[in-house]
């Protein structure tokens, strides 16, 4: 039981969100391995987001906490959770538009050091974190496009400058909010060897919501579907498949599930 | 290594280098062109300001005034992306605490002087961190009504507080004499220029800094910048705070180039001027600000003294002033949808495919 414990990164107990009279997250209790790479999935309207924005710091819940490495964070604004080691992406493409692609990522590295005080200094004198910005543009395949403004960058490299930023900031929990959203098709397997390297590292855990079952069932650990703000169920890609009920709720949605 | 830094330096700053040296000679060369003396006239043992030299200098020193304003509304509205519509609240109190400090208070003249601009530059500070930390948390256009608000209020209560003789103000006769623009203008004009370059410095070297990066990143996107790790409202109240202070040395400026204090000071011709100015010589740029207040100001100085004439038809532009500047202002808007200096960065970057203006 203990140990168990301290494997488990984040956990939620009883998260309930109600908008009015509407509620969208109804006592939903999670816990998220360490290291692991978790889906959240489930129709549209079931709380995915309200419940991913809960673990953002962007919603107060209702109700309920979220433990973090063993501490509630429950109400921590955003920007404390960041310099937690929790970074996010968004489901709409959310860069500094007119700041150049090198400029975005070196904001995120400046924010990990911690000199966004220092008013004096010039950012030229700072060499080490464009090399280290550059470094993940590197990674990323974005390092010739880094000198322009990032507004000027096809929807997929947006989607990866945003991958970009958020490793920048080196976070240990990184939550993702659909990253493939409205990517070419042909796009996507790149973007997901991209998430799998990071999940590979073991260091990262990965909390995703992702429509794309192909880029679920391809790379989680595991699996949590919600249905009308509830947990309906958890488990391996595989024990998801074969759910008959998992097949029931998505009866009807557009989404076919591979056979594991 | 330092010489060839100094000679980067030069060359990548060798327009506004030029334009400073034009500034400091402009008062003898204008002197030397219209044979009249920079000093003013001597009558007796005092200086009297007459001439064409001394005159253009008021309007250099009124054109820094502004300039220092509309840099600092700049900073804070192009730079971080706070708009507030309450600009003219710290140009008002900068003035009214120096005005205050030299006319109602006992200290020796040189004392006044120097704790009113202390006293002023901290008020200022103060009471835009105040303003910040209440209503910050407000975004967009409720933050620049609440603004407005809080600048009205000061207008009407100094307005109407007898202690400052309400309406009327009080004139500022109690000055050290070095600096007095009725009889050393020069001397001033030197004050006002180096104020003046040194608040576009100040502001350079800030947005080059890692705080400048945020600010524009605050600007660009805050729930990004937040969920990167700042908390955007301490840069955000930093923002507001420089740039008050900052105000409030350009409305110390103004009370002692006019000599007087009044509840104008607080007008919302002081908001609405930096932003206007601002917007046409492009948002978020270095010179923009003052590009915009040169254009507005030297159009502001010729036109209302103008008289056309065509022919039989005599047009006295002093009537219509107000008509032609807007009209002047609709087009350069039209020619220039990011303003003067920002529309000229994207025609560059179009052409050399470069990086896109800072």
């Amino acid at each position: 039981m203990f140990m168990n414990q301290n494997n488990i990164i984040l956990e939620t107990h009883g998260l309930r969100k109600e908008f009015g009279g509407l509620v969208a997250v109804d006592d939903v209790s999670v816990q998220i391995e360490r290291g692991s790479t978790h889906s959240i999935i489930g129709p549209n309207g079931a709380g995915k987001t309200t419940f991913f924005n809960l673990l953002t710091g962007k919603h107060k819940p209702t109700r309920g906490s979220v433990i973090y490495k063993g501490e509630d964070i429950t109400n921590l604004p955003v920007h404390r959770r960041a310099h937690n080691g929790i970074g996010r992406s968004f489901q709409i493409t959310n860069i500094f538009p007119n700041l150049t692609v090198l400029e975005n990522v070196r904001l995120a590295v400046q924010a990990l050091e911690g000199v966004g005080f220092r008013f004096w200094r010039q950012t030229a004198s700072y060499p080490d974190y464009t090399r280290r910005a550059l470094d993940i543009l590197e990674r990323l395949g974005l390092a010739a496009v880094a000198t322009k403004a990032a507004t000027v960058l096809p929807h997929g490299g947006k989607r990866k400058l945003e991958l970009a930023i958020l490793l920048a900031a080196q976070p240990e929990l990184l939550l993702l909010d659909e990253p493939t959203a409205g990517m070419a098709s042909e796009q996507v397997p790149e973007l997901m060897k991209i998430i799998e390297e990071i999940g590979a590292q073991g260091d990262k855990t990965i909390v995703m919501v992702e429509h794309n079952m192909n880029v679920v069932m391809g790379i989680s650990d595991r699996i949590t579907v919600m249905s009308s703000g509830q947990v309906l169920t958890e488990g391996t890609p595989a024990q998801i498949a074969a759910d008959k009920m998992v097949q029931s709720v998505y009866l009807g949605e557009l989404y076919d599930l591979p056979e594991a | 290594m330092m010489a060839s830094k100094l000679t980067r330096t030069l060359r990548d700053n060798w327009l506004l280098i030029l334009i400073f040296i034009g500034l400091l000679v402009f008062p003898h060369a204008v002197g030397w062109l219209t044979g009249s003396s920079p000093m003013g006239v001597p009558r007796g043992d005092r200086m009297i300001m007459r001439g064409e030299s001394v005159r253009w200098q008021a309007v250099l020193i009124e054109l820094f005034i502004l300039s220092i304003l509309a840099m600092s509304y700049n900073l804070m509205f192009g730079f971080t992306g706070v708009v507030s519509f309450g600009h003219a609240l710290f140009f008002g109190v900068g003035g009214y605490v120096l005005g205050l400090a030299l006319e109602y208070t006992q200290m020796e003249t040189g004392t006044a002087l120097v704790m009113g601009i202390l006293g002023g530059v901290a008020i200022c500070g103060i009471l835009g961190l105040l303003i910040g930390l209440v209503s910050l948390r407000l975004r967009g256009v409720y933050f620049a009504i609440f603004t407005l608000a809080i600048a009205e209020m000061f207008f009407i209560y100094f307005g109407r507080l007898s202690l400052t003789r309400a309406e009327d103000g009080f004139s500022i006769t109690d000055l050290p004499q070095w600096i007095d623009p009725a009889q050393n203008r020069l001397n001033y004009y030197y004050v006002a220029l180096i104020l003046f370059v040194l608040t576009f410095l100040f502001i350079r070297r800030l947005m080059n800094s890692p705080t400048g990066a945020v600010f524009k990143a605050v600007r660009e996107n805050e729930d990004r910048a937040q969920s990167i790790g700042y908390n955007t409202l301490n840069y955000k109240l930093l923002a507001i705070t420089l740039a008050g202070m900052m105000a409030a040395v350009a409305g110390m400026l103004q009370i002692i180039l006019n000599k007087k204090v009044g509840p104008e000071i607080l007008g919302i011709t002081y908001t609405v001027d930096p932003l206007v100015m601002t917007i046409i010589g492009g948002i978020g740029t270095f010179t923009g600000p003052i590009i915009g207040t040169t254009g507005l100001h030297l159009l502001e100085t010729v036109l209302r003294e103008a008289t056309i004439t065509l022919g039989p038809i005599v047009i006295r532009v002093t009537d219509i002033w107000g008509v032609l500047l807007g009209g002047i202002f609709i087009l350069v808007v039209m020619v220039f949808p990011q303003g003067v200096v920002g529309t000229w960065a994207r025609w560059t970057a179009r052409s050399a495919k470069s990086e896109p203006p800072a």
